[in-house]
């Protein structure tokens, strides 16, 4: 029973991993959920959980702060939830495209065009990502 | 008697970047990958300084011919990627 609800967890673990090693799904999910300790404890506080798809906004705040501060224009000490890209953070337009990308591949989103270009802001971003269905 | 040039609208310029961007992804070469990310930015913001409308619209219409060309080599390396894999 526990097996049924770790699977979908082990394969999500499986993807993240940069190389992934079929022979030893294990050794790769212990990689990479070291590496995503949201997930990490996610999982291990929900093993009986089949439904495991729901992110706390705690957890996507964290995750989408972390997003800017791999961003090499961002001034580290100005990023916080209420931060504006442009306004705050010193970003360009361009930037803010990369930047909202970024957060796609975190989030394992593809945001339309149409509602890209409104994301300009930490709230606008955290707010979208809260409210996808699909966000992983 | 040369047609009016309009520069590109700002929307479009991002558009075309996030084009740039997301056709990069398809590479599954990481080099190849981070170098096109890294020129695209490059050339978006050189040219982004561009005044008047002539230039500014040869460098987007530029720029439109290189995403087809990114384009075509992504399809091609995923295309080689298939024939790999299905040869194992």
């Amino acid at each position: 029973m526990a097996a049924a609800a770790l699977r979908p967890a082990i394969l999500r673990r499986i993807r993240l991993s940069p190389s992934p090693s079929f022979s030893q799904p294990f050794a790769a999910a212990a990689a990479a959920a070291a590496s995503h300790p949201h997930a990490l404890a996610r999982w291990l506080s929900r093993p009986m959980s089949s439904h495991d798809a729901h992110l706390t906004r705690e957890e996507v705040v964290d995750r989408v702060l972390d997003v800017l501060k791999s961003h090499p224009k961002v001034d580290l000490s100005k990023v916080n939830p209420d931060a504006h890209f442009e306004k705050d953070l010193g970003l360009d337009s361009l930037d803010t495209v990369e930047v909202v990308m970024a957060i796609e591949e975190e989030f394992k989103l593809e945001i339309p065009d149409r509602e890209a270009d409104k994301i300009d802001s930490l709230p606008l971003a955290i707010e979208y990502v809260s409210n996808h269905p699909m966000a992983a | 008697m040369a047609a009016a040039v309009t520069s590109p609208v700002r929307s479009e310029v991002l558009s075309l970047f996030r084009s740039f961007l997301r056709t990069s992804r398809q590479f599954s070469d990481y080099n190849i990958r981070e170098y096109t990310r890294r020129r695209a930015a490059d050339a978006f913001r050189e040219n982004r300084a561009l005044a008047d409308a002539p230039t500014a619209a040869a460098a987007f219409a530029e720029g439109k011919k290189q995403l087809e060309v990114a384009k075509r080599q992504a399809k091609n390396t995923m295309f080689h990627a298939t024939l790999l894999t299905k040869m194992w």
